[in-house]
């Protein structure tokens, strides 16, 4: 298989997949006990019987379910993702207000993880059964072995609470006025703190493993042998030899990880009361408020599917031997 | 004459074939290098001692005294809003841990190795549809679809919860566990069972699966920590059964006191901890014992 013909194949792939997971949230909600058109317009929103019966016509929740999937799906690929009853506002004004906290924390978390990890793992997997190695790799299973709710608590119990060094939730400091911009975002800077260090400690535990199995495996190729025995010198050898195949794997791990990502971010968004999308998330399925859950869900399935197409064809142009696969 | 034929025989299969007590023993040998690994064997197997002598050594969690009394002699953890003895709830909540990650993980190979093997082993068609299947419950986050399915379900019995887990999480096992037989059922071993006219489940139950054992028992290992702290979160999100004293319900209880009393937020997350980083442990040593090439999840 040409690269070509592989890329057009997998972003194919992607096609039916989406399609299969669009109907398993739609009819998960749909399965749920008591009256869907209640639950949809959220059973805890006092909504006139009125409004309620436009809305049934509107959506065509008067329809049979697969009917309703069809219309349902059509919106959505219009980019209408529905209307949140308890919120008052549709989903995607929400979504818009709230996404930029949650990309703040993902993106400033997953660079410094993945900037520490790197440099840990190199150093750990060149100098293998070294004090540095075992060091950093007990340390690292320590961070995986953390429950990442439980750090969110303990750090939070200790600088917060304890120290009083950070705040202990929320995205700025209420009523009080801040005299230049700057302050603002030295006090919001401030709020990120320890959701930060959570992300970052867990995070990178993960990478270091990962990048320290995968450079090991690298290092003891034969190649890596031609090259020292070629008489390059040791750092050309690691750096540019060793290190670029040793990310590969990472790089596909990243791609796939995203969800994952998201769902932990989701818990330490509800633990510091930081309003992204995670706590939403976690919000409104308390309170049912099942358009938001659809449409969220709908939106984490696609950025996955992305992630990971991103990161097959990444990797197809990379190693051209996985295209025969 | 015969006789000394047979234990010649004997003795040569011995050679080629050691027996099952041997092979365990070699793996003994190759675990006992590693004191991380038998450390966290010891973890493993102290926290389920502790789970199965609960009602023996410690006192009825149930029993309510002073409330929010902080550690001392009386009370190594201190007491909780309750006046609950929070030493007697955290040695009985490494029972609903220990239920909940073993069996979520018994059930999630079941379906992950039935799926795997047959999809792996017969390849085609059967193996694109259930790879698509298993795209679809891997592209939601588990922490995610295990919300969503409890909440929609309205499911709030611990029983219900291992069920949802092992439905969401096989696909992973079973991803491993097809790659596996894609490269297992080339081999020659195979092809000569086959020509001996071994049916194809004789031959994926006998020739291929024990050869898989080695991986399958390193995934449940490190698989069994994933599912604790999936119950832990959810609990502690508010979706889990509050009539058993997980340790996420404690940590979701002690979550709200956790600016007086430090003691009801560290003590059930500490034993979270130390219950994953056992298994962790046990199942690094188990990985390089068993010569297993596994990435981390």
């Amino acid at each position: 298989m040409t690269l070509r013909n592989y890329v057009i194949r997998r972003i194919l792939v992607v096609i039916p997949v989406f399609l299969l997971i669009s109907m398993v949230i739609f009819f998960m909600v749909h399965a749920a006990p008591g009256d869907p058109t209640r639950i949809l317009v959220g059973e805890r929103s006092r909504v006139p019987p009125e409004v309620m019966e436009d809305f049934v016509k509107r959506l065509g929740l008067d329809q049979p379910v697969p009917v309703q999937y069809v219309l349902w799906l059509g919106r959505l690929l219009q980019g209408d993702l529905g209307y949140s009853f308890q919120n008052e506002k549709p989903v995607i004004t929400i979504i818009g207000e709230r996404v930029q906290l949650t990309l703040e924390l993902m993106i400033l978390a997953e660079i410094v993880s993945v900037i520490v990890a790197v440099v840990l793992g190199v150093i750990a997997a060149v100098k293998h059964y070294s004090i540095i190695d075992g060091l950093t790799s007990v340390v690292a299973l320590i961070g995986y072995s953390l429950p990442n709710f439980w750090l969110g608590l303990m750090l939070i119990l200790v600088f917060g609470v304890q120290l009083r060094l950070f705040p202990v939730g929320g995205t700025q400091t209420l009523g009080i006025p801040f005299p230049t911009p700057l302050h603002a975002l030295g006090d919001h800077l401030r709020h990120l703190v320890l959701p930060i260090s959570v992300l970052v400690l867990v995070w990178t535990a993960y990478l270091f493993r990962m990048v320290r199995t995968s450079m090991l495996d690298v290092l003891g190729q034969d190649y890596i042998t031609t090259a020292r025995a070629k008489g390059l010198r040791e750092r050309v050898v690691i750096y540019k030899h060793a290190l670029r195949n040793a990310l590969l794997p990472v790089i596909t791990y990243e791609g796939y990880s995203i969800g994952y990502l998201f769902a932990g971010a989701a818990v330490i968004e509800y633990i510091f009361t930081w309003s992204g999308l995670g706590q939403f998330i976690v919000e409104m399925t308390v309170l049912r408020d099942y358009p938001s859950v659809i449409a969220i869900s709908v939106i984490i399935a696609i950025m996955v599917l992305l992630a990971n197409l991103a990161a097959d064809i990444a990797y197809a142009f990379a190693d051209p031997r996985i295209r025969y696969d | 004459m015969d006789n000394s034929l047979n234990t010649e025989l004997e003795a040569e299969t011995k050679v080629y074939k050691p027996s099952r007590a041997t092979r365990l023993f070699t793996i003994w040998r190759k675990l006992k290098r590693s004191r991380l690994a038998v450390s966290g064997l010891g973890i493993v197997i102290f926290l389920s001692l502790i789970a199965v002598l609960a009602p023996i050594i410690a006192p009825d969690p149930n029993l309510m005294g002073v409330a929010r009394l902080p550690p001392s002699v009386e009370h190594p953890f201190g007491t909780d809003s309750r006046g609950r003895n929070m030493l007697s709830l955290v040695i009985y909540g490494a029972r609903v841990s220990l239920y909940v990650g073993f069996g979520s993980v018994a059930l999630e190979l079941l379906i992950g190795l039935g799926f795997g093997m047959i999809a792996g082993y017969f390849g085609g068609i059967i193996d694109e549809i259930l790879m698509r299947i298993t795209d679809v419950i891997m592209t939601l986050p588990e922490l995610l679809l295990l919300i969503l399915a409890v909440s929609i379900f309205e499911v709030k019995s611990i029983h219900y919860i291992i069920l949802i887990m092992g439905v969401i999480g096989w696909p992973f096992v079973a991803r491993v566990v097809r790659s596996e037989f894609l490269t297992l059922r080339e081999r020659t071993y195979v092809e000569a069972a086959h020509s001996m006219g071994a049916s194809s489940w004789r031959i994926i139950i006998h020739h291929i699966l024990p050869n898989t054992l080695s991986t399958i028992v390193v995934i449940a290992t490190m698989e069994i920590p994933w599912y604790i702290f999936y119950e832990a979160s959810l609990t502690f999100l508010g979706f889990g059964d509050p009539s058993t004293a997980s340790w996420g319900v404690l940590l979701e209880l002690g979550a709200d006191y956790i600016r007086a009393q430090w003691w009801m937020v560290t003590f059930p997350g500490l034993a979270l901890f130390f219950t994953s980083l056992g298994f962790n442990l046990f199942g690094d040593g188990l990985r390089d014992a068993l010569d297993v090439k596994q990435s981390v999840r």
